[in-house]
């Protein structure tokens, strides 16, 4: 039996780390994947609140998530194709194009 | 005092995770990156598999490892790697990404500790160690996800089909007329 507190607690970290990567990464390939671990951290939690109710609906959720994080990557990558094409590189610091 | 099994492979799992997913977004070379990601997914998929969520364990290793970082480990040969290897890793911005984390992350441990304090004790027919988890969850997930989750269900199918589409469209190279 897992504690769900500390199930929550392990989300929480999860998810402040993926924020500190989404934020301070300068490429744009890692951001995205800091995307996915907060997804991933949310999931956890998700879980967690899933086994201490003895309710299967957060594993359904947890799956819709999955479900959208794949959607995401799908767009975000094209989205990053359409960039390197237009201006060879990842760094977000080089698209201040409509920086005003 | 014993500790059961399960508890000891929690703490592994979720220690591992902190560390790995600490790796991956700190590492100056994209592809360990990935790899250090890698390593989260799968820890994940343990810390599931404890929380008796042995289908999404499957799903998590099956589509997150498998499909998604594959896919990403493809987008990075975009990347022109020495040079991505040789510049800052963090925009000049990072203390206050540190800072915005830092705090999104109290905030969180400070919410979820006095609602869940009292309810931390497992119930009573489930305490003891992992293997009192109840089994049969893929059945019970599989008849939820097609009876009382049809519709979401098929919207997110939608949603798959709405980002194939648009994930072309947007790469598409646009041949003049």
């Amino acid at each position: 039996m897992v504690p769900v507190g500390a199930c929550l607690a392990l989300s929480a970290t999860l998810f402040g780390i993926g924020l500190v990567g989404f934020l301070g990464r300068r490429n744009i390939i890692l951001m995205l994947v800091s995307v996915e671990i907060m997804l991933n951290a949310v999931n956890v939690s998700l879980a967690a609140f899933s086994q201490h109710l003895q309710e299967p609906r957060g594993q359904i959720m947890a799956l819709f998530v999955i479900a959208v994080a794949a959607a995401e990557v799908a767009v975000g990558l094209g989205l990053v194709i359409a960039l390197s094409r237009n201006r060879p590189g990842v760094n977000v610091d080089d698209l201040t194009a409509l920086k005003w | 005092m014993t500790i059961p099994a399960g508890q000891v492979a929690f703490y592994y799992l979720a220690a591992a995770s902190i560390a790995t997913a600490l790796l991956a977004v700190t590492r100056r070379n994209p592809v360990h990156s990935m790899l250090w990601v890698l390593a989260l997914f799968l820890h994940v998929a343990g810390i599931f598999l404890l929380t008796g969520a042995e289908f999404l364990a499957a799903v998590q290793i099956i589509i997150y490892a498998g499909a998604i970082l594959v896919f990403y480990l493809f987008f990075l040969m975009l990347l022109d790697l020495p040079s991505e290897t040789a510049g800052p890793r963090f925009g000049a911005h990072w203390p206050l990404a540190a800072a915005a984390g830092a705090a999104f992350a109290a905030v969180a441990w400070y919410a979820y500790e006095p609602a869940l304090a009292p309810a931390a004790e497992p119930p009573a027919a489930l305490s003891g160690n992992i293997a009192t988890i109840p089994s049969g969850n893929i059945a019970t997930v599989g008849m939820e996800l097609f009876t009382r989750f049809v519709l979401p269900f098929e919207i997110a199918s939608l949603i798959l089909l709405a980002a194939i589409v648009g994930a072309v469209v947007i790469a598409r190279r646009k041949t003049p007329a």
